[in-house]
């Protein structure tokens, strides 16, 4: 257990290293720069604000220089947002979505893995195509049709709910935390349907019946286990990219967390703040795959955290 | 029927032997929903193959005195805002989502399964090269290696392919190292060591039956979020452009004016949901035919 852990750190160190430095010369060969603006600018004063953000020195140099500061935990200026720190920016985004995210993964997590349960246990029966037709349509619905549906009847014609915001009216989390997690709900859904059938079908399922054990004895204490492999597989990387914002959802409900800097940065050009998300999702990359494939492990006995054969 | 099938199941039985292959499409087609999912699609590619010579309308031409109306005898399935016959469009939409959710899953099905599969089943360091680098891609910032593919290779659809495809791969690899770890460790697959099969022969006999289960499932999870990928990029101008559209670009156009012509957004959200339930239920299908712990009753 400490030797994964140990291990996956010092493998996490040059993951991290690799993403810092590909994205850092990815974005500098993406044609156009920060300081390209709407209106025209003379250039005396894009060659200030180059000498200013540090954008005149050699590629290489930029690069080192940016290297130090991040050791020392400086991200840099905002080059869009002036006199805006990344750290600031993404310090006060980080909480709101991470909360919208924590109530998005248990909505998912919930309704997922019992409407998967449900459907395995009884397939091609009307308790499998009832939750597997929901499960679908919540994959259909894109959440640029779900978010604007989900205001129109319960915001604007039932009026139950707030239409946008984000902790300024009781319940106007609700929406957001909803839009967000039925897709994932869905997805989970399908997964651990698949997975169940997959474990259903072994012998020592088999063994377990004959046994005599009860149904819900066979499927938590048995079935589940091993039918939850593929979700648990599929978690990592869902629960990283939920954490790093959703740009569609907080648009819909105008929530100031973090999804939105992602595509805004990468049309500005706004190097440092790109930097910035890119550097947190791949540290969320890391550790959730990290802890989702320890929790494959402690599924499945079989497995052994060395990964050697 | 049913001794007719029977009789031809028996002959077959009796006289050849039955392939795995044999055994599997032939508890397919008892399945009457995915048969009929199956005719389906079949049907829609079809249509989406031949739109250019069966669309009443052409997808450009506009009728601007009659803007936006509902379904009529002239326009079964009405008008845009621009006047634009809207069966035309889905027809021609659906040309570019099929196209993209197939050639996009299928690059990412190949890459993932084959990533997934050397990385689970050989393990060791492999396999922790293999998933860093996974890690490494699932990192990288998505929206700039688009606009980065876009300067390099210009505008195309075969771009947008081998970018969505590109970046899907990544959680297949990571479900089918899994599935690929925990088959590797059962005891069928010792034996089949000590038996003497080589790597090929355990991989393609007895691994890629046992996993395709879950990679199936997750086709069918790939094919529509693929589809509403392209959706997301034609919508913030990265994707195809107008006047060209899909079955995404409908659906989001839709979404907008929903509340003054709801069958902007009905049928195309109609037409993309019996997709995704056909291919649906076809996956279900196809993943209980090909189970090969499934007995042949």
């Amino acid at each position: 257990m400490i030797r994964f852990f140990l291990s996956r750190l010092l493998q996490a160190m040059p993951v991290i290293f690799i993403v810092i430095t590909a994205t850092f010369f990815l974005i500098r060969s993406a044609p156009g720069g920060p300081f390209d603006a709407d209106k025209v600018v003379s250039q005396e004063v894009i060659e200030r604000l180059n000498e200013r953000y540090n954008l005149d020195a050699p590629i290489h140099q930029q690069y080192f220089d940016y290297l130090s500061h991040l050791i020392r935990g400086d991200f840099g200026p905002s080059f869009r947002y002036t006199n805006r720190s990344v750290t600031e920016m993404i310090g006060a985004g980080l909480p709101i979505t991470f909360e919208l995210a924590i109530y998005a993964i248990m909505i998912a997590l919930i309704i997922g893995i019992s409407a998967g349960m449900l459907a395995a246990v009884r397939p091609n029966t009307a308790q499998d195509y009832i939750p597997m037709s929901l499960a679908m349509t919540g994959i259909c619905m894109p959440s640029f049709l779900l978010g604007p549906l989900l205001v129109l009847v319960f915001g604007i014609w039932l009026q139950w709910l707030p239409v946008s915001g984000w902790g300024y009216s009781p319940g106007d989390k609700i929406l957001p935390a909803i839009t967000l997690g039925s897709t994932y709900a869905a997805y989970i859904a399908r997964l651990t349907r698949g997975g169940m059938l997959e474990v259903l079908n072994q012998d020592y399922i088999r063994t377990a019946k004959a046994k005599g054990l009860s149904t819900s004895k066979i499927i938590f204490k048995h079935a589940l286990r091993g039918g939850l492999a593929p979700v648990v597989a599929f978690l990592g990387p869902a629960i990283a990219g939920l954490l790093a914002g959703s740009f569609v959802v907080e648009t819909i409900f105008q929530i100031p967390g973090l999804g939105r800097f992602y595509v805004q940065a990468a049309f500005n050009r706004d190097y440092t703040m790109i930097m910035g998300t890119t550097i947190l999702l791949s540290c969320l990359i890391v550790f959730l795959n990290m802890l989702s494939d320890l929790l494959a492990v402690w599924l499945n006995p079989r497995l052994t955290l060395d990964a050697k054969h | 029927m049913a001794t007719d099938s029977l009789q031809q199941y028996q002959d077959v039985v009796f006289d050849q032997g039955r392939s795995p292959w044999q055994d599997a499409w032939y508890r397919l087609k008892q399945n009457k929903l995915a048969i009929i999912s199956l005719n389906f699609l079949a049907a829609l590619v079809v249509i989406c193959v031949l739109t250019p010579w069966l669309a009443p309308y052409g997808y450009e031409t506009q009728n601007l005195a009659l803007g936006a109306s509902g379904p009529s005898a002239a326009h079964w399935l009405g008008t845009d805002i621009h006047g634009r016959d809207l069966m035309t469009r889905l027809m021609y939409g659906g040309r570019i989502s099929l196209m993209v959710g197939f050639a996009a899953t299928a690059v990412s099905l190949v890459i993932g399964v084959l990533w997934g599969a050397i990385a689970g089943y050989v393990g060791g360091l492999t396999d922790t090269v293999l998933m860093r680098i996974v890690d490494i891609l699932y990192a990288l910032p998505f929206m700039i290696f688009i606009i980065l593919l876009m300067v390099v290779f210009g505008r195309s659809l075969l771009l947008l392919f081998l970018a969505i495809g590109l970046i899907e791969w990544l959680t297949m690899a990571r479900i089918v190292r899994t599935q690929v770890m925990n088959i590797r460790n059962q005891e069928f697959v010792s034996a089949a060591i000590v038996t003497g099969l080589s790597h090929w022969q355990i991989i393609s006999r007895h691994i890629i039956p046992n996993i395709i289960g879950p990679v199936i499932v997750y086709i069918t999870l790939t094919i529509p979020s693929v589809m509403l990928l392209e959706a997301f990029l034609s919508f913030l101008g990265l994707g195809i452009q107008p006047p060209q559209s899909s079955w995404g670009v409908l659906i989001s156009g839709g979404v907008e004016t929903m509340e003054e012509y709801p069958w902007l957004l009905l049928f195309p959200g109609l037409t993309l949901s019996a997709t995704l339930f056909a291919l649906n239920f076809l996956g279900d299908g196809l993943r209980d035919a090909l189970d090969p712990r499934a007995t042949s009753d």
